[in-house]
């Protein structure tokens, strides 16, 4: 009966098999021939996920070599020149630089120019009415068509309460009902869920916004108490702006940008 | 006896990369995979909601059987659960089965959601992103439980390996200080093949191993070893063994080693056993004094001994044994064994259970009946042979086998006599040679007594025979005949040598002609001259092929005269006109209008359908357009 370490005690005892360490080379070298021919036979599904992985991998591997030759690599510049009394035949050389000065100030700079979202979307898709609602049926014999129903996400407040069914014209379906919003401080780059306030315009249409849809661009705005923002003058700020990123009917949540 | 304790059978955890392969090709293997934008909305929502479904529900199998087949600390023997405690860290282990749990519910939650949303779905497209925001959503979940997965793979392969103890039958535990010899006290009584070593804690864990007492079977336990300091100083190792001090019921060997050679002193083992000694209670306790091939009770110095001996109270026993003269060993199990079974049938008495089963218990004893006294009887001869066997010394007992083949020229030399002792009606027939017996017939009956002689005498003539030259081969191979015959044969072999080696060369891929033409293109001379070629004699076979492939013809002897006066003479061909069919295997003509009638109503449906038979199943145009175009479906009118 097996137990505890024997596996490690086996060994111990009785050694390897004499050819241990020559199998093991012999499949560590083996591997990559085996890996490649598994990577021309391999298709479908299988293959996407391989080449995915082995693309990772490989980025991966480029980045250490490329992080490597960096801190070898020489690179001219022309400021650094020598200071002080140069012979002769050291004149024509030019200042010598390691790549790796590209300071992680600049580095931080680029990074932040790129991430920063100054500009909020400024154009939406068109959406028309026959995406936007789905005609209800009524009537006895369901002849009647002039029901609507919302298939795009809404807000819709607390307070609110559906009209009777004679005279309601729009339905906004509670499955596709949000409360709250992932926002996202373009400064602080971080994302909190918050509850949504109300619909601020929906840049499709009037009747949108007074529909409460939530499409892409639309402007929310957002209960912000949470983040403790303060004005100038001390106040705490708990309504703000905020404009929807992507598309929630495709994706079931929102994100919105900050409006700071 | 099988321990319920079995920790060998939980299913690996994959790590949170597999786990996330696994459940997506699974999705991907078991739903339908082919859609188009086509295809009615319904159909397309219901394709997707049936992936998302698919994947929540194969999360939440995988999840669930992990979450089951993990023991549960609680529900365990207190042991296990104390042991786990000490190897995994009780909180460890329920955070993580918990974060399991809790991954369980959220993927449950995001399943529920997106398909709400998909019942929404307007476009393929729609569906499409919601499905993959779902499977997105689920698979994050499920990236960040990576630590727990990995986590509870390691629990699952360090359980697998735990020795199977079972807490509730009899056992020993040997426990003591490091290097007093506790392992090799192990190897001796069990078959455990442990890990002896002379430096301390050589023994890392808890071993089991199994021995048989009084027709019993017995685990015994072998412990790290202890140091003497508070439970809070204790790490792993020591813990397991304070674990099993505590939860098992079982006999206790504490080991003392007197020599010291462990490195440790008397007195620091004499206070080890003084402070663990709440753990022993209520159990049987032996203080064995081990390597006493090296050190006795009585060498040690007297203050020590006093040390030792004071121990010794209160039941605790004291046994002192060498594992490696072997002596005593077998002693002190004995008396461990020995006294927790006492102890155990004691504490059976105590219980309740115990008047279920004596209830049902009787010992009947037969009371006198008078006053006689009836002693057993023993035969006058028995009693007799008793007495002079006492007397006769080892000389006049009958001789072993042993001893007869040591006389008779030792093993290998020796037969042993199988007859000796056969039961017949006269000793004299002990030794008789037994009858072989073929058929209810004695072989030895069939046997000629002469049969030895006989052959002699065959074998002298054969001899005489031989000498005279009879089986000389005859010197006649010049014989006209067989020349000629030996020579065409030759030539046959040669041939057939010739034909094969032709035929090995031969050019398949060129056209050839077919028998049928060949034949036609050969003429007989061809034949003949084949035939002698081969060496045989063409005359018959061209005699039998003019006479079979004569052509017909009119004879001048048939003419038509002939012929007409023949046939006009002969009333008609008797035999060879062909009987009819349809009446064959009937037996009269009421059959076979019976026959005929079921034949008609077989075919009517084929007649229906204008089938050729039963094997015709062509479907022909089911529409003819020129037929079906320009018509009303209902009345004649036919215009449009």
């Amino acid at each position: 009966m097996p137990q505890n370490e024997y596996i490690e005690e086996s060994i111990r005892r009785h050694g390897r098999r004499l050819d241990h360490d020559e199998r093991k080379r012999k499949k560590e070298a083996r591997k990559v021939h085996k890996d490649a021919a598994f990577a021309q036979k391999v298709h479908g599904l299988k293959a996407k996920l391989y080449n995915k992985k082995r693309h990772n991998e490989k980025i991966q591997m480029k980045k250490t070599l490329k992080m490597h030759d960096e801190k070898n690599a020489k690179q001219k510049t022309d400021d650094a020149v020598p200071e002080g009394a140069v012979p002769a035949y050291l004149l024509d050389r030019e200042g010598q630089q390691r790549a790796k000065v590209l300071s992680n100030m600049l580095k931080q700079k680029r990074k932040e120019k790129a991430g920063k979202w100054n500009v909020p979307l400024p154009k939406v898709r068109g959406i028309a009415e026959d995406e936007m609602f789905r005609v209800v049926k009524t009537g006895k014999s369901k002849t009647k068509s002039w029901k609507r129903m919302v298939t795009k996400p809404t807000f819709v407040g607390d307070g609110f309460t559906r009209k009777p069914p004679k005279y309601e014209r729009f339905i906004r379906p509670m499955a596709l009902r949000y409360k709250k919003a992932n926002v996202t401080h373009p400064e602080l780059k971080a994302t909190f869920q918050l509850p949504i306030i109300g619909v601020k315009k929906n840049p499709q249409s009037p009747m949108y916004t007074q529909l409460g849809v939530l499409t892409k661009g639309t402007i929310i705005e957002v209960n912000v108490a949470e983040l403790g923002l303060v004005t100038t003058g001390g106040k705490v700020l708990w309504g703000k702006y905020a404009q929807i990123t992507n598309n929630p009917e495709n994706d079931g949540c929102i994100n919105a940008l900050l409006l700071v | 006896m099988t321990s319920i304790y079995n920790f060998k059978r939980i299913a690996p955890v994959p790590d949170s990369t597999d786990f996330l392969d696994i459940v997506l090709s699974k999705t991907q293997r078991k739903t339908p995979t082919v859609i188009h934008p086509g295809y009615k909305i319904t159909r397309i929502r219901q394709f997707y909601m049936r992936k998302v479904k698919f994947t929540q529900e194969t999360f939440d199998e995988k999840l669930r059987q992990i979450l089951e087949e993990f023991p549960v600390l609680d529900n365990v023997h207190p042991f296990y659960a104390d042991l786990m405690n000490v190897l995994y860290d009780k909180d460890h282990y329920k955070l993580a089965l918990g974060q399991i749990n809790t991954a369980k519910h959220l993927i449950d939650a995001v399943g529920k959601d997106y398909l709400r949303l998909l019942k929404f779905g307007d476009s393929l497209y729609r569906c499409k992103q919601l499905k993959r925001a779902a499977l997105g959503r689920m698979a994050t979940i499920m990236k960040r439980q990576k630590d727990s997965l990995s986590y509870l793979e390691q629990v699952r392969q360090h359980l697998a390996r735990l020795p199977s103890i079972d807490p509730n039958t009899r056992t020993l535990i040997v426990c003591g200080y490091p290097n007093v010899g506790k392992s090799s006290f192990m190897n001796k009584v069990t078959r455990a093949d442990v890990d002896v070593q002379p430096y301390a804690f050589t023994t890392k864990s808890l071993f089991v191993g199994h021995m048989d007492y009084k027709y019993l079977r017995w685990q015994v336990i072998d412990t790290p070893g202890i140091l003497d300091h508070p439970l809070e100083e204790r790490n792993t190792i020591e813990m397991q063994s304070i674990t099993a001090l505590a939860h098992l019921r079982a006999a206790v060997l504490f080991f003392v080693d007197l020599s010291e050679q462990c490195g440790y002193s008397i007195q620091d083992q004499m206070s080890l056993f003084a402070s663990i000694k709440p753990l022993f209670a209520n159990k049987p306790t032996l203080l064995v004094v081990s390597k006493t091939d090296v050190c006795t009770l009585d060498d040690v110095r007297p203050e020590e001994r006093r040390l030792v001996e004071a121990a010794c109270d209160q039941g605790v026993e004291m046994s002192q044994l060498s594992s490696y003269l072997d002596t005593g060993v077998m002693e002190t199990r004995d008396l461990a064994c020995d006294k927790l079974l006492l102890q155990r049938v004691e504490m059976k008495l105590k219980g309740n259970k115990v008047n279920s089963v004596l209830n049902k218990l009787n010992v009947a004893q037969p009371g006198r009946r008078d006053t006689v006294d009836r002693p057993a009887c023993i035969p006058t001869a028995v009693l007799e042979h008793r007495n002079t066997r006492m007397e006769t010394d080892a000389a006049e007992r009958p001789m072993l086998e042993r001893e007869l083949e040591a006389i008779h020229g030792g093993p290998g030399v020796y037969n042993v006599d199988l007859k000796k002792r056969y039961m017949l009606a006269s000793d004299e027939w002990r030794h008789d040679i037994i009858p072989e017996i073929m058929n209810g017939k004695n072989v030895a009956d069939f046997i000629d007594p002469d049969i030895e002689e006989k052959l002699a005498e065959l074998e002298r003539e054969e001899e005489r025979l031989a000498a005279e030259g009879l089986y000389d081969s005859p010197d006649d191979s010049d014989d006209e005949e067989e020349r000629r015959i030996r020579d065409v044969a030759r030539r046959i072999r040669q041939r057939k040598q010739i034909i094969a080696s032709e035929a090995r060369v031969k050019d398949v891929n060129r056209a050839t002609l077919t028998n049928k033409q060949k034949a036609a293109a050969s003429a007989p001379e061809d034949f003949v001259n084949h035939l002698q070629q081969l060496g045989l004699d063409p005359e018959t076979a061209m005699s039998t092929a003019q006479r079979i492939g004569r052509k017909r013809g009119r004879s001048e002897s048939r003419d038509p005269a002939v012929l007409m006066a023949r046939s006009s003479s002969v009333a008609a061909r008797a035999v060879s006109t062909q009987r009819d069919r349809s009446t064959m295997g009937l037996k009269n003509a009421r059959q076979k209008s019976v026959s005929d009638k079921k034949k008609l109503v077989s075919q009517r449906q084929m007649n229906l359908m204008a089938r050729a038979g039963e094997s015709d199943r062509k479907i022909g145009m089911k529409m003819p357009k020129h037929l079906v175009t320009g018509k009303r479906s209902i009345g004649t009118n036919d215009r449009r």
